[in-house]
């Protein structure tokens, strides 16, 4: 290996981009947050409806040439729909059942989902061309899709948190996430809000899916690695904690940047992995404390 | 009859007559049986930790990956024998279990089953990067290898190895102390069952059989590479057979594998994505209509002892 002089604004620079991905992760990491949160069910189909929302956004841009920031417009309640529709079917009835059954369940549906994307629009990788080049910022280079990604991504994880807090299906939910049972006996219908919590997840995996399109390619199992990483933002957030989830996803980004210093790409998953390992050793409750 | 003297007859019938096999069958039909061992193994093993503790491992292809880079390597680069070779797969898928298995089985909860989705991409990335060792994406190239009957006996006997120790662990504290971490871990543990250590020996019993099939595999497929050693495909594979067949059941994955390989041969093998397709939804259908799977409503319908 040749040595590297590392610059500061070399460092800078991997700080930069590895923060404007930490916000991507952040918003998909929410939605399997949410749904966790309210069902106690990890969505393993989770990065499948995210790569539904990459390639809503493909079809419309390459179709209709609607601008792929726009087509979040569409993509996220398309994608809301099918998680309300995969809630009612299939996820309400392993709500209460061991663990076991949600995790199989969501595996089955993704591998089911991605498959039969595969048949319809095969494996091939699809781009969307919409925004390229970089603003220049002094000695840093900001990729013009990240960024436009990146604030898109704050705005609507901002948003959420807004829903959240301010109107009461919001309140209901983290109530629901809280205690299920107190929660139902103080006038929640917690079926009603499963079905809003599940359809939300999905939509904000959805809008991340349309934001990944413009970075990377679009293809059926592009959204595999989500999952993993969206859990490991959660996890370094703390289980159930939200705004936990959103300095997980920075983290994440921020670390798999400063690793690219010293590994190459190929083993940039490895460090992820590593680093959930390392957690779960040394703090399992996550890095800022668990549920608030 | 008792039922119990029924299955050892039947059994014993059974294993006589695959036995023989090799001796008359051609070399297609010998092929496919040695397919339905490495599945029934395969199944078998996965049924261990995940149809016993209910802690879903979603990675265990990458032990059977790390038994098959194990194998080729001694093969290929130390002049093993294969057999030997192939048994010490075990090895290495053992001490890759018990890295991941010792921080994620100490916590309840999801983290066990997160944790083996990504182990797969990851030790296929690592196995990748040490090209000098591996061969990298061309992967090891091994020996042809000239008689397939001592594979098909591995293999067959490998197979058998799982479900003899299958049963032995059912009718043992061991195997009940299992069912109760599945059942209600939390009540388990009030009951002084140290869980976090008995769900780790079970996984690495569930680890060490996947590497040993990898590792006959290895020398069957006369070539290791990354693609064809850790597909997420064999993953699925083993988990429908068992579910399909009754996880937490000696005969389950025994069922499942036979029965689901037939259908993969007859039917869907040509059409790889149909055939996933199926496969997720038949997680789905299992999961939500028969979650004991075949052999576990059989056995609350005719009130069969558990140990079948």
């Amino acid at each position: 290996m040749t040595t590297v002089h590392i610059t500061g604004s070399m460092l800078l620079q991997l700080v930069v981009s590895g923060l404007l991905a930490g916000g991507l992760y952040a918003l998909v990491a929410l939605g399997l947050s949410l749904i966790f949160g309210v069902m106690r069910v990890i969505n393993v189909a989770h990065g499948t409806l995210l790569m539904l929302g990459a390639y809503t956004t493909y079809w419309l841009f390459t179709l209709t040439g609607l601008n792929p920031f726009v087509s979040l417009v569409v993509s996220m309640p398309v994608l809301f729909v099918v998680g309300v529709v995969l809630q009612r079917l299939f996820v309400h009835r392993v709500v209460e059942a061991p663990e076991l059954s949600s995790l199989l369940l969501t595996f089955g549906i993704s591998i089911f989902i991605a498959n039969v994307a595969m048949l319809a629009w095969s494996a091939d990788y699809r781009s969307v061309e919409f925004l390229t080049g970089s603003f220049l910022l002094g000695p840093i280079a900001l990729s013009k899709p990240r960024l436009v990604s990146f604030v898109v991504a704050l705005g609507l994880t901002g948003l959420a948190f807004l829903f959240l807090h301010r109107t009461k299906t919001g309140k209901a939910i983290r109530a629901t996430s809280q205690h299920r049972d107190v929660a139902q006996v103080c006038g929640i219908n917690v079926r009603r809000i499963d079905l809003i919590t599940f359809g939300l997840g999905a939509g904000l995996a959805g809008a991340g899916g349309s934001l990944v399109s413009v970075m990377f390619a679009v293809y059926p199992e592009m959204g595999q690695v989500y999952v993993f990483k969206s859990f490991l933002v959660i996890v370094l957030g703390g289980a159930g904690n939200y705004p936990g989830a959103f300095f997980g996803g920075l983290l994440l980004g921020l670390v798999e940047g400063l690793a690219s210093l010293f590994l190459t790409a190929q083993l940039s998953e490895v460090i992820a992995y590593v680093l959930l390992v390392i957690v779960l050793l040394v703090r399992p409750t996550g890095l800022l404390g668990g549920r608030t | 009859m008792t039922a119990r003297a029924g299955v050892l007859a039947f059994l014993l019938v059974a294993v006589a007559g695959l036995a023989v096999v090799p001796l008359f069958a051609s070399g297609y039909h010998v092929t496919f049986i040695i397919q339905v061992f490495m599945w029934m193994a395969l199944a078998g093993s996965w049924n261990l930790i995940s149809g016993f503790t209910g802690y879903v491992s979603f990675g265990h292809v990458a032990f059977f990956g790390v038994g098959a880079y194990t194998g080729a390597l001694l093969i290929t680069k130390a002049g093993w024998h294969w057999l030997p070779a192939g048994v010490a797969g075990a090895a290495p898928a053992a001490a890759l279990a018990l890295v991941i298995g010792y921080p994620c089985l100490r916590l309840k909860g999801p983290y066990f089953a997160i944790a083996m989705l990504g182990l797969n991409e990851v030790v296929r990335a690592l196995v990748s990067y040490f090209e000098g060792f591996t061969g990298g994406g061309s992967g090891l190239s091994l020996p042809p290898i000239l008689s397939i009957a001592p594979v098909y006996y591995a293999m067959g006997g490998t197979a058998a190895a799982v479900t003899l120790l299958t049963y032995r662990i059912i009718t043992s504290q061991f195997g009940l102390r299992l069912l109760s971490i599945r059942e209600d871990e939390v009540a388990a543990e009030v009951m002084g069952i140290n869980t976090a250590r008995l769900k780790l020996y079970a996984f690495l019993l569930s680890a060490a059989f996947p590497g040993i099939v990898g590792g006959f595999y290895a020398w069957y497929a006369s070539h290791v590479e990354p693609l064809s050693v850790f597909p997420l495909l064999t993953t699925i594979t083993m988990i429908i057979m068992c579910l399909f067949g009754g996880k937490g059941t000696v005969f389950g994955p025994v069922l499942g594998a036979g029965l689901l390989s037939v259908f993969q041969e007859l039917v869907w093998a040509r059409f790889l994505f149909v055939h996933q397709a199926i496969f997720g939804a038949l997680i789905v259908g299992v999961v939500l209509l028969i979650p004991r799977g075949i052999l576990g409503v059989l056995q609350q319908r005719y009130q069969l002892p558990r140990s079948i």
